[in-house]
């Protein structure tokens, strides 16, 4: 990992600890800690599902995956880390609710990182808020800052949600979908992004919220 | 707490067997010597003869520095081979092959399926006359071989997609 990601790593782990300050309610213990390992498991499965999607077969160059700008597949990556937390919680799924509103603000940190990667425009734009590449004439979208600026009131809006089991976790999936749903139009892109997994979250996220109260009584329990 | 510690060992010895699954799966893609006997060797290019290649094409350029030994350029390979697919037509790819032998480079050209034009520079010369520093490097050229930018290091999907758009614009 070079040093600007390092840098971006670092603040949506600030961001993240910030969050959990914030909305520490219900919290389990050590909950920056479980965030990060949560990142780094979602972050090994999505570069290894990367990996395999290009061609490059992990046991024949083990190496490759550090090299995380080589691509890291996103829904393979939220899936992973959503599997991660869950197994090293001992699969409390109520913890999900309580743990949600930090993580979407770490993922807000790790937008707003952009700034350490000079790595924040988008597509071209006249606007006047947009800036330009250093030796271009072409201003741009700040497109990862608004992104940033999105997950933030989608933190925020998460953590004014009722404890019901999964409301505040599904909409956290929601709204982090949506808000990357929106941005991804103006994010430079040769494949035109993994839209098909923002929907996917979007639509889950939806069905989670939906479908957790209903989950209470049989195998799961309530948030206490 | 011995059954907790049991417990988690246990659930990480089956994380990293469903790894390995998982990683087993993975294209095989290394091409033996075999596969490259066909393929012509690559062309040797001094600086000189690079710049005076580059500034007779009338278009903007990529043009990406790589290795066969070189660990990133294995990673951003798919994602050069992928832009050639849908810029080819408006940009330039070219691909300087460095520090290198003629047969690692026809295997990871095999490999890889990079079918754009490569050049052999076994001295760093092209490199070096740009003065980009380590491998990988991408340079990235306006029309007629002026230098519009140069990015060190290991290629991001926005990285390329961002400055492919910047060569577009100046081009139009």
């Amino acid at each position: 990992m070079e040093f600007t990601l390092l840098w971006a790593a670092l603040t949506a782990i600030g961001f993240s600890w910030i969050g959990t300050r914030l909305w520490s309610d219900r919290l389990p213990d050590h909950p920056t800690d479980r965030l990060i390992g949560a990142a780094v498991g979602g972050l090994v499965v999505g570069r290894l599902v990367a990996m395999m999607l290009q061609g490059i077969n992990p046991l024949v160059n083990p190496l490759d995956i550090i090299i995380v700008r080589g691509g890291v597949h996103t829904g393979a990556a939220s899936i992973g880390a959503i599997v991660t937390y869950l197994w090293a919680d001992k699969w409390r799924i109520a913890d999900l609710d309580a743990t949600a509103p930090a993580a979407v603000l770490g993922l807000a940190g790790w937008h707003a990182g952009c700034l350490w990667r000079g790595a924040c425009l988008g597509t071209a734009s006249g606007l006047p808020w947009a800036w330009a590449e250093p030796g271009s004439a072409v201003t741009r979208h700040p497109v990862e800052l608004y992104a940033a600026a999105g997950l933030i009131l989608a933190a925020w809006l998460v953590s004014r949600l009722p404890w019901r089991l999964l409301t505040r976790a599904g909409a956290a999936l929601a709204l982090v979908g949506l808000v990357r749903l929106l941005t991804e139009p103006m994010r430079p892109s040769l494949t035109g992004g993994p839209v098909g997994w923002y929907l996917a979250a979007v639509a889950f996220g939806g069905l989670a919220v939906w479908l957790g109260p209903r989950l209470v009584g049989h195998r799961i329990t309530a948030p206490t | 707490m011995p059954n907790r510690n049991g417990q988690s060992f246990t659930m990480l010895k089956r994380s990293i067997v469903l790894t390995l699954i998982l990683a087993a799966c993975g294209g095989t893609a290394t091409a033996g010597p075999e596969d490259v006997g066909g393929r012509p060797d690559l062309p040797a290019t001094t600086a000189d003869e690079f710049e005076a290649h580059i500034g007779g094409i009338d278009r903007p350029a990529v043009v990406n520095v790589w290795a066969s030994w070189c660990l990133p350029c294995r990673s951003e390979a798919p994602l050069l081979n992928q832009a050639f697919e849908q810029y080819g037509s408006q940009i330039e790819f070219i691909g300087v092959d460095v520090q290198d032998n003629q047969t690692d480079a026809k295997a990871f050209l095999a490999e890889f399926g990079l079918e754009f034009d490569h050049f052999f520079d076994r001295d760093r010369e092209v490199v070096n006359f740009y003065a980009g520093i380590g491998t990988p490097v991408t340079f990235f050229f306006a029309p007629n071989g002026e230098l519009f930018k140069t990015h060190s290091g290991i290629l991001d999907e926005r990285t390329l997609a961002l400055n492919i758009d910047e060569l577009l614009q100046l081009g139009s």
